[in-house]
């Protein structure tokens, strides 16, 4: 699963910046579509849903989801994996 | 029948101001709803006037948007001619308080079997900001800039005296114990009444001084007291420390109810 905020719908209120427990969402700089401010996501594959809503057959956390005012944070499918070419640096 | 289906599409983003807690509210409901899974053509939501009462109209169920004030009592006409209809009131604190006071109390008093979820934002916030009988002391607003000088209503304290068989009061902050809260007041058979206070960042915030609406929601996770807390706290003879408020489960009881099907 993947986490997303809908650009379409967010307001930029920043509510979901201070009850994510992973700080996963963090007050952005650059205007969206619409000219609001809409957070950024820091490193979203921390997200407990993400992760684990699969093994436990039902949604986990979802205070972002909750609080949300403009119903603009779900969660996607995504795609199977594919693998990537990775460069490593000695 | 998904929790995303119970929204209307087309209708949003809706017009709240950013950050308004009313779209918390409606989120709470709705997945409370959908957790007991309703038929959607068995649900109805019925909406006064104001900032809460646009929420009915975002919802993909039948709604009707009534005068100010009167949701209750169109509320009590549709559970009267349906029964078997769940029936949601959205009201705002001038709706419920001050402009449908006697409705109130009165469905109160009748015990129909409605849930009424009350979007306290402690203020008129769609007119421009006035003070409503539910603005603490001391805020400012619009009509009250030397700062309100009324006792704000209790408006829980009034539901139990009226005979309501279920109140409960939460914020927008605390949105699982809501959706918990609203889930029990849908199952309890007679009136279920559900006090939510709501930020306003917009018309109350920007007069005292909690500009952002996360200062708010800080606001209420400071000042918010659980009731078991406080209970205890009143048997030691400690009293509420002011600006403070309780929260939780007032009443839960089982007084005879009007407008249930008898199976």
């Amino acid at each position: 699963m993947k986490l997303v905020i809908n650009e379409h719908r967010c307001k930029g209120c920043n509510l979901c910046t201070m009850v994510c427990p992973y700080r996963i969402f963090q007050e952005g700089s650059k205007p969206g579509i619409r000219g609001y401010v809409i957070p950024v996501l820091d490193r979203p594959e921390r997200c407990t849903n993400c992760r684990l809503q699969k093994v436990y057959g039902r949604q986990l956390c979802g205070m972002c989801q909750m609080i949300c005012p403009d119903q603009a944070i779900s969660w996607v499918e995504e795609k199977p994996f594919e693998p990537k070419k990775v460069e490593i640096e000695y | 029948m998904t929790l995303e289906d119970w929204y209307r599409q087309d209708r949003l983003p809706h017009i709240y101001c950013a950050g308004c807690g009313n779209g918390t509210i409606l989120n709470a409901t709705l997945r409370a709803v959908d957790a007991l899974g309703y038929d959607i053509n068995e649900t109805t939501f019925v909406s006064g006037i104001g900032c809460s009462s646009r929420a009915g109209g975002y919802t993909s169920a039948d709604s009707l948007h009534t005068t100010h004030g009167r949701a209750l009592a169109f509320a009590t006409g549709v559970k009267l001619v349906k029964p078997k209809q769940h029936v949601i009131v959205f009201t705002g604190d001038g709706d419920c308080s001050a402009i449908g006071g006697n409705h109130f109390i009165h469905a109160c008093r009748r015990n129909i079997d409605l849930t009424v979820i009350c979007m306290n934002n402690n203020i008129y916030g769609m007119t421009g900001g006035q003070g409503s009988p539910c603005t603490p002391k001391g805020s400012i607003t619009t009509t009250t800039p030397y700062g309100m000088q009324e006792q704000p209503f209790d408006l829980c304290k009034l539901a139990e005296a009226a005979g309501a068989n279920y109140v409960a009061r939460w914020t927008s902050f605390h949105v699982k114990e809501l959706t918990e809260a609203i889930r029990v007041g849908l199952e309890t058979p007679g009136l279920a009444f559900i006090e939510v206070l709501a930020q306003c960042p917009t018309a109350y915030g920007n007069k005292n001084k909690l500009r952002q609406p996360t200062q708010m929601i800080e606001m209420f996770k400071n000042n918010a007291v659980k009731k078991a807390k406080a209970d205890r706290d009143a048997a030691a003879g400690i009293p509420l420390e002011p600006g403070k408020f309780i929260v939780g489960e007032f009443v839960r009881r089982a007084n005879p109810p009007m407008g249930v099907v008898k199976e």
